[in-house]
């Protein structure tokens, strides 16, 4: 359900990134030192490898008031550990269809290759992981789960 | 019958198991029943009614099931696939327990009462079951029995969840969730739910909500559903077992529709084909990944 | 006060009256999945009174399986914390069943004993329950054995029997009368002597059926169960419960509960009070990692004294009201009145020797 336009202007949203150590975060890293403008809206978790993310932490991050969610790591072979980014596509990829059949909208999980090198490519997908969070507006349904507060 | 409980006899009063685990005549219709004197061995019963998944049993959890001994146990064709789970993710030794396989024409949803099997009675994995026939067993008994009575009703629910909007699918899932109170039933009679201490039970930190509040509630059933992708072997134990009634099931259903597709991989009674998650292909597909 | 009658159409306008006046109304209501719920209801026709037991008992509406206690917000230098009201509207439980009504006054000793639950007792001084006695559900019943009944009036504020045309209504307590005085319109004298002798009748029936389900003496019961704690009955009782809690969480007595602390964002939480069961290992795990209670069949049999032994020896009565819900809701096929009359028989406590005790 999208926001009509003013409202998409007023929202800034929040986007939790995991990233891997060695492939995504030197990206963003890069993308930083390159000076590349790109959406502010991003906070990045660096972890090992996308092997050491558990889907958890991204149901973790929409409990605390994440309205979208980006998981980025090595490509397919490049991986520090061999195989983790391996394990971690067979993983999010059940988990995301999951997740999809409970009706969260999929527009607000992105997930990305982005090598050392690529720091074009992330201010790209983080741009687009934004402007889709932007287009849905805040997670409201997610956050009117949060038990009844005293 | 008879069958079952001369080989339940033989195996007890031949010292070869402690204890077999069946089905026996209960208060409320078929129950478990765990033999231990080969002279009780008449107790044994099979029939439509004997629903529960007794691999459960089997858990190295149950310290007090382990005192009674080596273990054989009745198992339908669908059962031995939780079996398999156990010995694929080495929770059981295969010498360590008997398998004794029954052929099954299907299960009543419900074991208590003597209602007999129809589409309306039957327990909703069974039309169209493709694993009535045990393999992975030391002895199987039984006559060939029919075919389960109705038709498969729960792919055609699955899509039409599908083919609904997310904030729908969304919706219904939310209505279904908020009758949850927590009691964890599902994972303690799920024979694959094994793990010493569940990380819906971990405190620090602590990655689900105890509490039965929407935001527990889910955080527990997509971390319930993505821990059985390509463990589930769709016995339907934590549906009957749920005392809100919750279509786990169809979630259950959904992620073996998930498995299937996009690794090959389904439900069997082959202890060494490996469980998908936990294994990975070069080429598995990457539609979702930028 | 004298007993009167009350018709469906009444109900109805009754009904009407309590939930214009902003008064909750709860009923037994027939849920989309079939099964019996106590639920609000907005007009009587809503109501499924006579269908089957409710699913879960009534004790959620008092002990709701979650409720924050209070919330937290850390500012610079201090903390805030913020209460909750113990002040409830106006409640009314209509079709209660008996068993379910005697539950909530058999938890009121516990819940106002060494402390006073403000919670809880905030929302049965808010509440009427208006029971309909009941004419037994099934072999599973077990309510006169626990020494209530199928139209006992413990709990209740009203009983009403269900006869031609409508109820036969008795006040049970102050509050009730007052209810009855309150809604006087709705209310008619009995007029034919021959509608309380079919309402005794009924009620007769129902406790003689029920009865056939299972007796015990309750002493007896309980002086075994204090000497019996390491009998071998024990050591292979639970072998076919999973430990999974469906008992304690539709029972309408068990009230045990956890407490947790759960953030709201950084600087911000609540403290909630969950439901919780003796039943799951992780109940008395030490921080050690410890657990005194060391598998299935220590925990059973921790359920079944505290029932029928502790509860008693404490506060003068059983933890038990004798619904059968743990029973029919059990995966496993464990059966508590089947245990009691196995330690019935151990006990010599079965037969109908009750009244010589």
């Amino acid at each position: 359900m999208a926001l009509p336009a003013e409202k998409i202007e007023a929202f800034e949203p929040r986007i939790t990134a995991f990233v891997c150590n060695w492939c995504t975060y030197t990206g963003a890293d890069l993308a930083g030192t390159s000076r590349l403008q790109m959406d502010p809206n991003v906070r990045i978790i660096r972890l090992p490898c996308t092997g050491r993310i558990d889907p958890l932490f991204v149901i973790k991050a929409f409990e605390r008031g994440a309205d979208g969610v980006i998981v980025s790591g090595c490509h397919p072979a490049d991986c520090h550990y061999t195989s983790g980014n391996y394990h971690a596509r067979r993983r999010f990829a059940v988990f995301n269809e999951i997740l999809g059949f409970l009706g969260v909208e999929p527009e607000r999980l992105t997930f990305s290759w982005v090598s050392a090198s690529e720091g074009q490519k992330w201010r790209e997908v983080v741009n687009d992981a934004t402007a889709r969070a932007r287009r849905l507006g805040p997670f409201d349904a997610f956050r009117a789960l949060a038990g009844r507060s005293a | 019958m008879k069958e079952l409980q001369e080989l339940a006899r033989t195996l007890l009063s031949s010292g070869t198991v402690g204890v077999v685990i069946g089905w026996e005549e209960g208060p409320r219709g078929a129950r478990p029943a765990f033999i231990t004197d080969a002279a009780d061995s008449s107790r044994l019963i099979f029939d439509h009614r004997c629903t529960h998944n007794l691999a459960t049993y089997l858990s190295p959890r149950r310290p007090h099931m382990a005192r009674l001994g080596k273990a054989a146990i009745v198992v339908k064709g669908c059962d031995a696939r939780a079996v398999a789970g156990l010995l694929r993710e080495t929770q059981v030794k295969r010498e360590d327990v008997v398998i004794i396989g029954v052929r099954c024409g299907g299960v009543a949803a419900d074991p208590a009462g003597a209602k007999p099997l129809t589409a309306e009675t039957v327990a909703e994995r069974c039309p169209g079951c493709t694993a009535r026939e045990p393999h992975l067993a030391d002895h199987v008994v039984g006559e060939a029995q029919p075919e389960p009575p109705g038709a498969p009703t729960r792919d055609a629910r699955i899509a039409e969840l599908d083919a609904m909007s997310a904030p729908k699918r969304w919706a219904f899932w939310q209505a279904e969730f908020a009758r949850c109170i927590r009691c964890n039933a599902c994972r303690e009679v799920c024979p694959m739910c094994f793990c010493e201490r569940c990380v819906g039970d971990k405190t620090e930190p602590q990655w689900l909500e105890s509490s039965p509040h929407p935001r527990g509630n889910f955080a527990w059933h997509v971390t319930r559903a993505l821990h059985q992708a390509g463990r589930c072997v769709d016995c339907g134990e934590c549906q009957r077992a749920c005392p809100a009634d919750i279509p786990l099931g169809l979630l259950n259903r959904k992620i073996a529709g998930i498995v299937a597709d996009r690794f090959d991989y389904r439900a069997t009674d082959d202890p060494t084909v490996p469980a998908p998650i936990g294994a990975f292909s070069m080429s598995d597909r990457q539609e979702f990944i930028l | 006060m004298r007993a009167k009658t009350i018709t469906e159409e009444e109900l109805c306008t009754f009904v009407a009256d309590l939930v214009a006046a902003g008064t909750r109304v709860t009923a037994p209501v027939r849920a989309a999945e079939g099964k019996v719920d106590y639920r609000a209801i907005t007009r009587f026709e809503e109501a499924a009174i006579g269908a089957e037991l409710p699913r879960r008992s009534l004790k959620e509406f008092f002990l709701p399986p979650t409720e924050p206690l209070f919330s937290w917000r850390q500012g610079k230098g201090d903390v805030t914390v913020k209460p909750v009201s113990v002040s409830f509207p106006p409640h009314v439980v209509l079709g209660a069943r008996p068993c379910d009504a005697a539950a909530v006054e058999i938890l009121d000793r516990v819940m106002g004993w060494d402390y006073r639950d403000e919670l809880w007792f905030g929302r049965r001084e808010a509440t009427t329950i208006v029971s309909v006695a009941c004419p037994g559900i099934d072999g599973s019943c077990f309510c006169t054995a626990t020494g209530r009944g199928p139209d006992s009036t413990r709990g209740s504020d009203l009983m009403m029997t269900p006869v031609d045309g409508g109820y036969f209504v008795e006040a049970v307590t102050p509050k009730g009368e007052a209810f009855v005085r309150t809604h006087a319109a709705r209310f008619a004298d009995v007029a034919d002597p021959g509608t309380t002798v079919a309402a005794e009748a009924f009620r007769a029936r129902a406790r003689s059926r029920v009865a056939e389900n299972l007796t015990l003496s309750l002493p007896a019961l309980r002086s075994w169960l204090g000497s019996s704690f390491d009998h071998e009955l024990w050591r292979t009782i639970a072998l076919r419960c999973h430990g999974c809690g469906a008992c304690a969480s539709v029972c309408p007595t068990c009230h045990c509960f956890d407490i947790v602390d759960e953030p709201d964002g950084v600087r911000a939480g609540t403290r909630r009070r969950n439901w919780d069961t003796c039943q799951t290992a992780r109940f008395t795990v030490h921080a050690s990692g410890h657990n005194p209670r060391t598998d299935q069949n220590a925990r059973f049999r921790q359920r079944v004294m505290h029932k029928f032994s502790i509860y008693p020896d404490r506060f003068g009565e059983v933890l038990c009201t004798g619904c059968g819900r743990c029973a029919r809701a059990c995966p496993g096929g464990m059966d508590l009145p089947e245990v009691l009359k196995t330690i019935a028989a151990l006990a010599g406590a079965d037969g109908p020797r009750e009244a010589a005790v």
